[in-house]
C-alpha cells in the first residue's frame, strides 16, 4: 500500500544543512498496522508527513496505492489525498467554530456528495466511535478522549485506505489512550484500513503488527 | 458547502466581537460614504427623468465673438562681411492677442442658424436665470422660473401629475400660462389637490396654471425649475445685441447620430452667423460656440475649460481620486485586518488541506467568508447612507438638488459592496491558500 524507497529529507538554510530523514526504505502492506517509534526529533512526524503527501521528500521515491506523486500542490494530489488518506493528529486539530458533526463532515465537503448524504456518513462515523449523542456539541464541550474520537471519525468518514496517526494517544491519559487504541485496532481489523501510527508509548506500539524504530533520521529496526 | 462556510463565517464573526466591531465599523462607514456618492452621481448624472435622453443631449450656453490682433516685429542684427559691418534685418508678423465677447445667446441666433442641423432631432432654447418673488396671503415665496419653448417638454421628460404643458401656439401667442411643480403647488396653495386654472402673478402679469409636474431637485437649474412659462413673455427686443441675449440651448442628437457629430454640426453652423450686422461694432471676425455633452457641461460647472472634454476628464480623475481615497485605503486596511485574522486560523487551513481541500477551495472559502462580512457591513452602510441622504435632503445641504434612491442606487450599492468584499478578501485568501500544509499544522491555535 505504501512503498518508500531511499526516502531522505534534508532541510537547508544558507548556513546549515539538517538531515531529518536518511534513506528510509519501507514497504507497508495493505491492512497492516505499523507503528513508528523513536526519540523526539528523530524524524517520525516528518516521515508520516511524507507518507501522507503533506511534505515532499528531498530524495527517493514514494508509491501510495501504487501511484507515484509528482506535483504535491496540484488539485489532483488534493483529490488523491482526500480519497486515499485519513489523518489523526496528536492535538486533534478540530475546528473550534464548527459543531462535532460539521467537523466530521469536513473531508466530504471536497467531494461531490449531497449535504444529506454527508450528514448520513458523518453520523455513521460518529456512531462507530461511540459519539452519536455529541453531534451538536462544539469541540470545546468535549473531553480530550472524546475530541480524539471525533478526529478518528473525521479520518474514517471518507473511507480512506490509509490512516496516518501522529501520536493519537499522546495527549490522553492511559484510560482514554487505551480507548482510542482499541478503536484503531478494531478499525484496522474490520475495515482493513492500513494504519501507520507514530507513538512514544512502547505499550501502544506493542499492540500493532509491526514496529519501526528511527534514530537520528535513520531506520534502526 | 456554502452553508458550511456561512455557518463558520457567522461563528467566527461572533467569536471575536471587538475585532468584528472594528471591521464592520470600517466597512459600513466606507460603504455608506460610497453609497451617498453613488446617489449623488445618479441624481446628478443618471439617465433618470427628466434626463432620460441625457445621452443624446448637447448643451450650448454661450456665443463667443473674437477678433485677433497682429503685431509686427523687426529684428536688426549686425554681421561682419569681408571685414565690413552690415545690417541683417528680419520682419515677422504674429498673433499678439485677441478681443473676445463671450455671453449667452440671443434666441434669434439659435432659431435662425441652428434650427435645422443635420444630426439634430430637436432643439430647445431656454432662459433659466430668473428668480421671481410671489406673494400669497402675504407669504413670500421665491420661485426659479424657466422661460422656454414647447420643445422643452420633449427634451426633458418631466412627470406630469396634473394638466398639461404649453404648446407651440401658446408660445407664439405669449399665452399667459404657467406650469408649476407639485412642491410650489403645495407651498403656494396648500395641500389642495386641484390647482389647475388658478392664477399666479409673475413679473406683474397674471398666469393661469395649466399643469403640475413632479419636482425632482437637480443641481442644474434649467433641469428642475419651480415654474415654466413661454419665453415669449420676455421682452425679446430688449436683449443686448443681435448676437447676445439671455438664452442657452439644448440639442438632441438624431437616432444613430453621435453627440460628437452634433457638436461638429453646431461648430460648423457658427460659421453661418453673419458678422456684418451693425451690432458687430467692434469688428469681430469669428463666431464660436463651445458645445458640450451633459456630463461635460456638469464638469465645466466644477472646473471651467473651453474644451469641455478636458473639464470632464479632470472631473473623472478627481472622482477616481475620491474613490481611491474611500475604497483603496479602507481596502488595504481591511486586507491587513483579514491577514492577521486568517493567520490565527492557519492550522484550520492545514487540516482542510490535509483532508483534500485544494488551494482554490481555501481561497473560495475565505473570499465567501469575507463577502458575508462585507455584506453585513454593506447593510449597515446602507442604513447609514439612507439616513445621511435623508438628512442632506431635508437640511437642503445641496441647495435645490435632492439625492435620490432608486433601483439603480441599490444595484450599484450591492455591486460595490460585493467588489469591496472580493478585493479585500482576495489577497489574504491567496496568501493563505499557498501556505504549506506542514507549516500550517504546526500552528497550534486549534
Amino acid at each position: 500500500m505504501l512503498q518508500l524507497s531511499n526516502i531522505s529529507k534534508i532541510y537547508r538554510t544558507k548556513t546549515i544543512e539538517t538531515t531529518a530523514l536518511h534513506q528510509i526504505n519501507l514497504d507497508i502492506k495493505q491492512g497492516e498496522f505499523l507503528s513508528i517509534m523513536g526519540p523526539s526529533g528523530c524524524g517520525k512526524s516528518t516521515l508520516l508527513n511524507i507518507m501522507g503527501l503533506l511534505d515532499e521528500p528531498s530524495q527517493g521515491h514514494l508509491l501510495v496505492d501504487g501511484q507515484q506523486i509528482n506535483n504535491y500542490s496540484s488539485k489532483s494530489t488534493s483529490r488523491f489525498r482526500n480519497e486515499k488518506i485519513g489523518f489523526i493528529f496528536q492535538s486533534f486539530h478540530l475546528i473550534p467554530d464548527l459543531k462535532v458533526i460539521d467537523n466530521v463532515e469536513l473531508p466530504l465537503l471536497y467531494r461531490s456528495i449531497s449535504g444529506k448524504e454527508r450528514r448520513r456518513l458523518a453520523s455513521e462515523a460518529l456512531d462507530s466511535v461511540g459519539l452519536a449523542n455529541r453531534k451538536a456539541h462544539f469541540p470545546s464541550q468535549l473531553s480530550g478522549g472524546q475530541k480524539q474520537r471525533v478526529a478518528i471519525a473525521r479520518a474514517i468518514v471518507g473511507r480512506p485506505k490509509i490512516i496516518l496517526a501522529d501520536e493519537p494517544t499522546g495527549n490522553l491519559d492511559s484510560v482514554m489512550g487505551d480507548e482510542v487504541m482499541d478503536i484503531l485496532i478494531n478499525l484496522n481489523k474490520e475495515s482493513g484500513a492500513t494504519i501507520v501510527m507514530v507513538t512514544h508509548d512502547e505499550r501502544m506500539a506493542k499492540k500493532t503488527d509491526r514496529l519501526v524504530r528511527l534514530y537520528d533520521g535513520a531506520q534502526v529496526a | 458547502m456554502f452553508k458550511n462556510y456561512l455557518t463558520l463565517a457567522l461563528r467566527v464573526l461572533t467569536r471575536r466581537k471587538f475585532f468584528t466591531f472594528i471591521s464592520l465599523f470600517g466597512i459600513s462607514f466606507t460603504l455608506g460614504i460610497l453609497m451617498v456618492l453613488i446617489s449623488f452621481l445618479d441624481s446628478s448624472l443618471g439617465e433618470n427623468p427628466p434626463l432620460s435622453d441625457k445621452g443624446d443631449m448637447v448643451f450650448v450656453s454661450n456665443l463667443n465673438l473674437a477678433r485677433y490682433h497682429y503685431d509686427s516685429t523687426m529684428i536688426i542684427d549686425t554681421n561682419l562681411v569681408l571685414e565690413e559691418m552690415v545690417f541683417d534685418t528680419s520682419y515677422d508678423v504674429a498673433e499678439a492677442g485677441s478681443s473676445n465677447w463671450n455671453s449667452s445667446v440671443n434666441n434669434g441666433i439659435f432659431q435662425n442658424y441652428f434650427d435645422d442641423l443635420s444630426s439634430s432631432r430637436m432643439m430647445t432654447i431656454f432662459n433659466s436665470d430668473n428668480s421671481y418673488v410671489v406673494f400669497k396671503d402675504e407669504v413670500k415665496l421665491e420661485m426659479a422660473v424657466a422661460l422656454t419653448d414647447a420643445n422643452y417638454w420633449k427634451v426633458f421628460d418631466h412627470q406630469f401629475l396634473e394638466g398639461r404643458s404649453f404648446d407651440d401656439r401658446e408660445v407664439q401667442n405669449a399665452a399667459p400660462v404657467v406650469v408649476i411643480t407639485d412642491e410650489i403647488a403645495d407651498e403656494h396653495f396648500g395641500r389642495k389637490s386641484d390647482v389647475l386654472g388658478e392664477e399666479i402673478v409673475l413679473d406683474g402679469k397674471s398666469h393661469k396654471i395649466i399643469g403640475v409636474f413632479k419636482h425632482i431637485g437637480k443641481l442644474i437649474s434649467f433641469v428642475s425649475p419651480d415654474a415654466v412659462i413661454p419665453y415669449t413673455h420676455q421682452n425679446l427686443a430688449n436683449q443686448s445685441t443681435f448676437y447676445h441675449g439671455s438664452y442657452s440651448a439644448i440639442f438632441l442628437a438624431k437616432d444613430g447620430a453621435s453627440t460628437d457629430a452634433l457638436k461638429e454640426d453646431i461648430e460648423a453652423a457658427c460659421e453661418t452667423i453673419p458678422l456684418d450686422h451693425p451690432d458687430n461694432e467692434n469688428g469681430y471676425t469669428e463666431a464660436k460656440m463651445f458645445p458640450a455633452s451633459f456630463d461635460e457641461m456638469f464638469a465645466r460647472g466644477i472646473y471651467y475649460d473651453r474644451d469641455a472634454s478636458k473639464s470632464l476628464r479632470i472631473m473623472k480623475w478627481a472622482l477616481f481620486g475620491i474613490l481611491a481615497f474611500f475604497v483603496i485605503l479602507p481596502t488595504l486596511n481591511l486586507i491587513n485586518l483579514n491577514i492577521s485574522r486568517i493567520l490565527e486560523r492557519s492550522s484550520e487551513i492545514g487540516v482542510r488541506k490535509a483532508f483534500g481541500a485544494s488551494s482554490s477551495h481555501i481561497m473560495g472559502q475565505f473570499i465567501i467568508e469575507n463577502i458575508i462580512q462585507t455584506l453585513i457591513g454593506g447593510v449597515i452602510g446602507l442604513v447609514l447612507a439612507i439616513l445621511l441622504i435623508y438628512f442632506i435632503n431635508s437640511a437642503e445641504l445641496m441647495g435645490r438638488a435632492d439625492l435620490m434612491m432608486n433601483w439603480k442606487f441599490f444595484v450599484w450599492s450591492f455591486l460595490i459592496t460585493l467588489l469591496f468584499g472580493v478585493l479585500s478578501g482576495l489577497l489574504p485568501s491567496l496568501k493563505m491558500s499557498k501556505m504549506q500544509i506542514v507549516k500550517a499544522l504546526k500552528e497550534t491555535q486549534l
